[in-house]
């Protein structure tokens, strides 16, 4: 690949570009962060859902998002769903109206952690057994 | 002083013109790009639209041509990976269009790497990312694999769902020293634990040092877990990868 084996780069110059590549990427971390809060970061700029998952905003086609929008109730949301479904094709629109807090949706109840935690001890406790 | 009709990029001179707002930034980017060639101009404007299959090409075109590999990073990649920063800062572009630009940017890197290599820049650390088994979300893993690459580590990211035998076989190829682990269910938490006891099973725990991380892990569930550090978010994500390989932090 033309004279690339003759290129150096002087490792403490290398240093420094990684600091402001970190710098950068800190900067959208941070901002990642606070947009969490009025955003959901799976939503792209077009409003459409980039998940790999099912979500209950998700209107996938213009009758999957008319239908969405006109069980809840909004003439508007049907017809914004459609046009979004129809126009966008291949991925989700997000129908959410924006305002609520994604990080709180990890927030599970305390049931559900002790659930979690109950079968943490379990699969330690199984593959002891086990190797024993 | 650069004006922007300095600048031969189109798209350059429309995302300054259109995304930028504070006066000094509008001039710190138009005498930056104004000085840059016209290829690095393109290459950043491949960038910023996450392009990462004309940041592949052109990056290695531009190397074809004898461009310096400092020249591509500072003044296509990096150069363009701010006018990112900046848009998503302003809201004009969100997390999935970021993502979408950071794997540009490593589309780009890619072919900088054995450069850096030759020259005696090695990786930070070898990294394995991956969102548990039965869980497929992957934003804050994905920012951590962002983080983490533009901090020096090489990052082998497996996706989601990822099983621990993939967790165990990724590590086993790529002779990695670490392994973050993500999960954002309560329900799929536990399958950290299962990794970790998949690692003691293969005799290859004392091999890697085991990070996770996602919004219900804690603290707590790290110790429980047997992992051997978690990190809040990919800033800290960062900062626990180079504690637990020993690197300056």
């Amino acid at each position: 690949m033309g004279d690339k084996g003759m290129q150096k780069i002087d490792p403490l110059d290398h240093q420094q570009r990684l600091d402001r590549i970190t710098e950068i990427f800190a900067g959208m971390v941070t901002h990642a962060d606070e947009q969490a809060a009025y955003r959901c970061p799976y939503r792209d700029r077009f409003d459409q859902c980039t998940a790999k998952f099912r979500c209950t905003n998700q209107a996938k086609t213009a009758v999957e998002g008319a239908v969405k929008g006109a069980v809840k109730g909004a003439v508007k949301g049907a017809v914004k769903g459609a046009v979004k479904g129809a126009v966008e094709g291949e991925l989700p629109g997000c129908e959410h109206d924006g305002r609520f807090d994604y990080r709180s949706a990890w927030e599970s109840d305390p049931q559900s952690y002790d659930r979690a935690k109950a079968k943490i001890e379990q699969i330690h406790s199984n593959a002891s057994r086990l190797r024993a | 002083m650069a004006e922007l009709t300095d600048i031969q990029n189109e798209d350059i001179r429309y995302e300054i013109e259109e995304y930028l707002e504070r006066d000094e930034e509008i001039e710190r980017n138009i005498e930056l790009f104004a000085r840059v060639s016209p290829g690095m101009q393109d290459l950043a404007a491949a960038l910023i639209e996450g392009d990462n299959g004309a940041v592949d090409q052109m990056t290695r075109d531009a190397l074809e041509k004898g461009i310096e590999a400092t020249e591509i990073m500072d003044d296509g990649l990096i150069a363009g990976m701010g006018i990112v920063g900046i848009k998503f800062r302003e809201n004009f572009i969100f997390v999935p269009e970021v993502l979408a630009c950071a794997r540009a940017m490593k589309a780009g890197m890619t072919h900088i790497e054995p450069i850096l290599s030759a020259s005696g820049v090695k990786p930070v650390g070898k990294v394995i990312m991956g969102t548990v088994k039965g869980d497929l979300h992957d934003i804050g893993k994905n920012l951590c694999a962002m983080m983490l690459r533009g901090s020096g580590f090489e990052v082998i990211d497996l996706g989601v769902d990822t099983s621990p035998d993939d967790f165990i076989d990724a590590v086993e190829e790529h002779g990695a020293n670490l392994l973050g682990m993500s999960a954002l269910l309560t329900t799929t938490m536990p399958n950290m634990a299962k990794t970790v006891e998949a690692f003691i099973d293969a005799d290859l725990r004392d091999e890697v040092q085991i990070m996770v991380g996602g919004a219900p892990v804690t603290q707590e569930f790290a110790d429980d877990m047997g992992a051997d550090g978690y990190g809040k978010d990919a800033l800290a994500c960062v900062s626990l990868a180079k504690e637990l390989i020993g690197a300056k932090a």
